[in-house]
């Protein structure tokens, strides 16, 4: 019976659903910032870069690494300026400048072919596995295991758990169904688990054992 | 439930996306089930983990970066010969239809009027502008739009009409920018020219009307998109000519 009353107060709980900022307003804020931007107010095109820049440059950051990942974030924003005249309005701005991150950084790796690739090397740089569960250096841990998994996986685990977008945003971002983006994202993290092992718990082997 | 039920579900329960129904029969699972409990955990974690992961400054250098490369794209655009300028423009914003049949069809045309003899065919078409073309901002409502809140299995078909004549839409605009291209170019044009372009165009547009909705409307379509693509570069070549 104690074994049930444990079980109950250790069950991982769904997370509460974030409030999503409001979708009216933040369309109407974005087609105002896009109606400046093009009509070339240097101001509204530095707003709108500054209320993206760690998006698209994050994003880029862990789906193509570090060392490129500026210059692909540059390519974004110079497509995001180039092509908002023709941007309808029909969806929103995030979605669309999340879609042409995603897709220039898998493009970027997709031509930078394998000679980059993380392999068996990065696998030797992973660090030492945890004393406890909440060390500062789990954090470069899951990083380091986020660059060993296919880009596609990458690409969801961010938008997803990292950037915390619906899997509707997901699919919107990545042109494929609800059910991909879900499925894909399970699968990520399968695999991102299975790379981790038991680092994720550094106090979870001990609980057991008693 | 069994294990195997379970765990594909696992991701949806801990990020709240299962209906209480559903995520109740895991819950139920999981108080009895030691290894489901412990994926379960560890996703658990892993969710939480991830959620927390810092954000990535950019380096302080970026926008400098960013505006210089916009200033020397703008010059090399501005230097494009105006029928160049009209592709770049529609040839990204054309929605994919579906799986993709539109786009590729358009790029196969594109690829093939130039092929015959464009100004500079030995170049590839847009190279410049084929990222774009993969990303384009009018895409976002393509058929993946209407996922919000549906069912994954029907989100494709559902919108098929709806994309059918965002298509359309999509080939007038490009219409009418080639027609204006071509207009400004028409003075320049002999009169037999001007006639047999105007009959032309006027059998063309016919044709679009007579051509029942949906594939055969948008061959149709494509067909006096690619009249007037052949129109306006033979006049940039008839400019190259005389110029030089
Ligand atoms: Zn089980």
């Amino acid at each position: 019976m104690s074994e049930l009353v444990e079980t109950v107060s250790t069950l991982p709980a769904p997370t509460l659903a974030d409030p999503r900022p409001r979708v009216a307003a933040a369309l109407a804020d974005d087609a105002q910032l896009i109606a400046a931007c093009r009509r070339g107010e240097a101001r509204a095109m530095e707003m709108l870069y500054h209320q993206y820049k760690r998006r698209v440059f994050g994003m880029a950051h862990r789906i193509v690494g570090s060392s490129d990942a500026e210059e692909v974030a540059q390519e974004v924003f110079v497509r995001i300026f180039r092509a908002l005249e023709r941007f309808r309005g029909d969806s929103a701005l995030s979605t669309w400048i999340y879609r042409l991150t995603v897709n220039a950084s898998l493009s970027h790796l997709a031509k930078r072919g394998r000679r980059h690739e993380v392999g068996d090397d990065t696998l030797g740089e992973l660090p030492a596995p945890p004393a406890t569960e909440r060390d500062p250096g789990l954090a470069s841990r899951i990083e380091a295991a986020l660059a060993l998994l296919p880009a596609g996986y990458r690409a969801i685990l961010v938008l997803h758990d990292v950037e915390g977008l619906s899997h509707e945003e997901c699919a919107a971002i990545l042109e494929c169904r609800v059910g991909t983006s879900k499925s894909q994202q399970h699968k990520a993290r399968a695999r991102i688990r299975e790379i981790l092992g038991p680092q994720l718990h550094g106090h979870r082997d001990t609980k057991d054992g008693t | 439930m069994s294990c195997d039920d379970v765990r594909p579900r696992l991701s949806g329960y801990l990020d709240g996306d299962l209906d209480p129904e559903r995520g109740s029969v895991v819950r139920g699972h999981l108080r009895t089930c030691e290894a489901c409990r412990q994926i379960a955990t560890d996703e658990a974690a892993l969710r939480d983990r991830l959620r927390e992961l810092a954000p990535v400054d950019p380096p302080a250098s970026m926008w400098a970066g960013i505006q210089a490369r916009l200033a020397k794209e703008e010059v090399a655009h501005s230097q494009r010969p105006a029928w160049r300028r009209a592709l770049a423009r529609w040839a990204p914003a054309a929605p994919r239809f579906a799986a993709g049949g539109l786009l590729a069809a358009a790029a196969v045309a594109l690829l093939v009027w130039r092929a015959q003899g464009g100004p500079d065919a030995a170049k590839p078409v847009m190279p410049d502008q084929a990222p774009i073309a993969a990303s384009s901002p009018t895409k976002v409502t393509g058929p993946t739009q209407v996922v919000v809140g549906a069912d994954s299995s029907t989100d494709v078909t559902a919108d098929l009409a709806t994309e059918a004549a965002r298509v359309t839409a999509t080939y007038a605009d490009a219409a009418e920018e080639l027609l204006e291209l071509a207009g400004e170019a028409r003075g320049r044009w002999t009169t037999e020219q001007k006639d047999a372009f105007d009959a032309h165009v006027v059998d063309l547009r016919a044709s679009i009307t007579a051509a029942a909705e949906g594939r055969p409307r948008q061959r149709a379509w494509r067909e006096l998109i690619r009249y007037l693509q052949g129109a306006v570069v033979r006049d940039d070549i008839t400019l190259a000519g005389v110029s030089q």
